[in-house]
């Protein structure tokens, strides 16, 4: 024992110093990256049992289309609020920490008028569909609510990041602002699946 | 610096004080992994005494032992405990004390998510258990379907119960996964590449991926469920446009997938165990990797099977018969690796070997008469029938208990020190496998004779008597071979032979660790060169530089996904008591939405986002 004897091991383990590695700020994204596959994979449920509902129905979107104003101003809202936040990130990277909270807080505000704006929606479209109308009105005001959940949760990530004390290389090994921004813009892409599902192709399906 | 030195600071940096606060706020893969494993088998016990029940009362035809009601509440919680509260947390449980050790990583990528996961766990087991301790179970068995789990039907809280607890118990085990995917993805040792992973590793990889995709159909499914008991929804409602039939496409979706997720793990538990015993490689290594994965991915794509009597187009019926045809392939092809290995070694029979063993018999038996389900005409025949029940318990008894116990007669040595006994071993193992076959195989003919499952009992004269008869003295049996194991852990953790490091002559780098292992592995981080670390001649502690001691904070390597060449040093986070407490005012959030109380929810899910925001606050002391 002691020595390394028999068949030759690679130089890459005979060279194996673990003193100088740096510390690794990654786990922290890759855990995020899993959060966002199960996420994903739960919008896909809940769209899935959209068109399954919509299989053969009478009355479904096809008849009266939501509105596609608010989806759209909605959409440009948090496209907005997305660019915003990377800015955000591509000023961490030049070490301009400042300028990145302030990014970091102008996206909480957009991202609130989102949910003052899909308040309004909700208002206005109660008039016509409530969750209690049918399956149709359960799974449009399940999926929209989902959704908003998450921008919910998102916010709360967000302004728990912007109190966070530093952003700097030598802050927590796990990179908050990436972290939480990543799971905003998915919170965003899913937004434009819903834009497109639920209000944009029942407009091209619908029957006169 | 001495070793000696070495060792006392890395033992201050790891060890968790031995007092109460120091029990409840452990991050300690190991600590962990044992309560896992230790509250897994309790609920094993649980469902297995619910199990006998049923069995008193169907030993003969119209037995009064248990009414119809309260005969639907414990076959339910039976199933529910068995296949969401053991079958799957157990693996886990050895996942999650194994995996460390066997990469060679001194804890997972995060700990403290880690104890979260287990708490929650626990929790959410005990949110069930409410269920049956307030008298009112779940009793729509464990798939629960719509329209009799509706309100109209079933208007107690048993299945808000049911469904909450579920939600529950999918934030832990999506966490668990998580943890899994990036501990085993990055924080193997230096050298140990893809291709050099244990089988046990590609196994845990492949369920922890395919929980990602399909706990959120569970999800869902349960979340519709609930809107559609308490909030006026109409999901599964034809009559407002709904569909009960939806409630079934989201629950196999996600339910056939579980099935390998409760198997998949077993399977990579055999592959450690049989070529070790069998004294030489395992063959086909990468085979068994392929077929691993493959079968996680084809058992996204089987799930109908589980609907064929509901209707449907020739089409689909052909697609997902003749996916589960193919499934069956790369099961089969593990079980000959299997085969060959033993074959082509030079067996020895210890009680783990023979537990592995027979798992290899009892799922090529369950294996075999699931192709049959899998055939549509014969499915229609024998669907509902005590046949799928013989089948289940062919697949998960064989393919998940069975390895278990391997698992602890292999494993336990490491979690105790201790050895178990070998003749106690033995005997619990033939008791055990004599009990089931009794148990569950004259089930198949029952099935055939058109006996249906889930009936509270039948009359005499139908020919069912004296089978049944025999099912109730097999399961008796088979839970005397269980109890013969228990009582054999008790004996050997009071006056068990020593352990010692690697009692089997074993080839993994969690034998390269003290039994039990220290809290922090082994002083020198290992080197692998090969697929049997401690069977090759590369001595994985040599180090004589210290270079890979990493003694100046709790920390272990990082290396790359494939070639796992070290790139980085992880920093572990110290014991906390937030996971624990997250885990709590979780459970009230859950328990506040079974009642409906919906500021008690809103205040329960604030507290558990400030707790998870205190649990992740940065500290100094991390920079270091």
């Amino acid at each position: 024992m002691g020595t390394l004897a028999g068949s030759p091991p690679t130089d890459r383990a005979q060279a194996c110093n673990l003193t100088s590695l740096p510390i690794d700020d990654q786990r922290g994204i890759q855990g995020m990256l899993c959060v966002i596959l199960t996420e994903m994979s739960l919008f896909v449920c809940l769209f899935s049992a959209y068109f399954y509902l919509g299989i053969d129905k009478n009355r479904w979107a096809a008849d009266q289309p939501p509105k596609l104003m608010y989806a759209l101003v909605m959409l440009v809202v948090l496209l907005s609020s997305s660019a915003v936040l990377e800015w955000g990130e591509r000023q961490i990277s030049r070490q301009r920490y400042a300028a990145a909270r302030i990014a970091l807080i102008a996206t909480i505000a957009i991202g609130l008028v989102f949910m003052v704006l899909q308040a309004l929606e909700y208002q206005d479209h109660w008039k016509t569909l409530t969750p209690y109308s049918d399956s149709y009105g359960s799974i449009f005001y399940a999926l929209t609510t989902f959704h908003a959940a998450h921008v919910a949760v998102g916010l709360m990530l967000l302004s728990y990041v912007a109190f966070l004390p530093r952003y700097g290389p030598l802050a927590a090994p796990f990179r908050p602002y990436k972290v939480v921004s990543l799971y905003w813009h998915f919170v965003d892409i899913v937004w434009i699946f819903i834009v497109l599902i639920l209000y944009v192709i029942p407009h091209f399906t619908a029957h006169g | 610096m001495s070793t000696l030195a070495i060792e006392q600071r890395l033992t201050e940096l790891w060890e968790r004080p031995k007092t109460v606060r120091g029990w409840f706020a452990t991050v300690d893969h190991k600590d962990l992994g044992i309560r896992y494993v230790v509250t897994a088998f309790v609920f094993l016990l649980v469902g297995g005494a619910e199990a006998l029940l049923m069995r008193i009362q169907l030993s003969g035809p119209e037995e009064t032992v248990l009414g119809p009601e309260s005969y639907n509440q414990i076959f339910s919680m039976h199933g529910i405990t068995m296949i969401f509260w053991y079958a799957a947390p157990i693996l886990s449980g050895f996942a999650v004390f194994l995996i460390p050790l066997m990469i060679g990583a001194r804890d997972m990528a995060f700990p403290r998510l880690n104890a979260f996961t287990y708490w929650a766990y626990l929790l959410s087991g005990i949110l069930l258990y409410i269920a049956p301790a307030i008298g009112q179970a779940p009793h729509g068995g464990w798939f629960a379907y719509m329209p009799y789990t509706g309100i109209q039907f079933s208007p107690s809280y048993g299945l808000d119960f049911y469904a909450l607890s579920l939600i529950f118990l999918t934030v832990s085990t999506t966490g668990g996964a998580a943890n899994f995917i990036v501990t085993i993805l990055r924080l193997r040792a230096p050298g140990m590449t893809i291709s050099r992973m244990p089988l046990f590793l590609y196994s845990t990889l492949t369920i922890s991926f395919a929980i990602l995709l399909a706990l959120p159909a569970l999800t869902v499914a349960c979340v519709f469920m609930e809107l559609d008991r308490r909030w006026g929804t109409h999901f599964f409602q034809i009559a407002n446009g709904g569909d009960p039939i939806l409630w079934q496409q989201l629950f196999w979706f996600f339910g056939h997938p579980w099935v390998y997720v409760i198997f998949l793990p077993a399977t990579g538990m055999i592959s450690m165990i049989v070529p070790v015993f069998s004294r030489r490689p395992i063959v086909g290594h990468p085979y068994i990797a392929i077929s691993t994965i493959l079968t996680g991915a084809i058992g996204f794509g089987v799930w109908l099977h589980h609907m064929f009597t509901i209707g449907m187009s020739d089409m689909a019926m052909s697609f997902f018969s003749a996916g589960s045809m193919t499934i069956s392939i790369f099961t089969t092809v593990q079980v000959f690796a299997w085969v060959a290995t033993i074959w082509k070694g030079r067996p020895v029979l210890t009680a783990a070997m023979l537990y592995a063993v027979g798992a290899i018999a009892l799922l090529v038996i369950g294996g075999l008469n699931g192709v049959f389900t899998g055939i549509v005409p014969v499915d229609w025949q024998v669907h509902n029938t005590y046949y799928v029940v013989a089948h289940i318990h062919y697949v998960i008894v064989g393919a998940n208990v069975f390895p278990v116990f391997a698992a602890i007669y292999y494993w336990g040595p490491k979690m105790t020190g201790r050895m178990l006994n070998e003749r106690l071993g033995k005997w619990s193992f033939w008791v055990m496998f004599l009990g089931f076959n009794l148990a569950f195989f004259p089930m198949h003919i029952l099935g055939l004779m058109g006996m249906p499952r889930r009936i509270y009992t039948y009359p005499s004269g139908m020919g069912f008597g004296p089978m049944n008869m025999l099912v109730t003295i097999g399961g008796f049996i088979l839970g005397l071979g269980i109890l013969i194991t228990i009582i054999n852990v008790w004996i050997s953790m009071r006056s068990g032979p020593i352990a010692g490091r690697n009692p089997w002559n074993s080839d993994g780098l969690e034998w390269e660790t003290d039994s039990p292992p220290k809290a922090y592995a082994t002083v020198h981080i290992p080197i692998v060169v090969s697929r049997h670390s401690l069977w090759d001649d590369n001595d994985e502690a040599y180090d004589p530089e210290n270079e890979r001691v990493l003694d100046q904070a709790r920390m272990t390597p990082t290396t790359t996904v494939l070639d796992a060449e070290p790139v980085g040093i992880a920093t572990i986070p110290g014991d906390s008591l937030a996971p624990l407490l997250a885990a709590v005012t979780m459970f009230v959030l859950f328990i506040a939405l079974i009642f409906q109380l919906l500021w008690l929810a809103l205040a329960a899910f604030l507290a558990t986002f400030a707790l998870c925001g205190y649990w992740l606050w940065p500290s100094t002391q991390e920079i270091a």
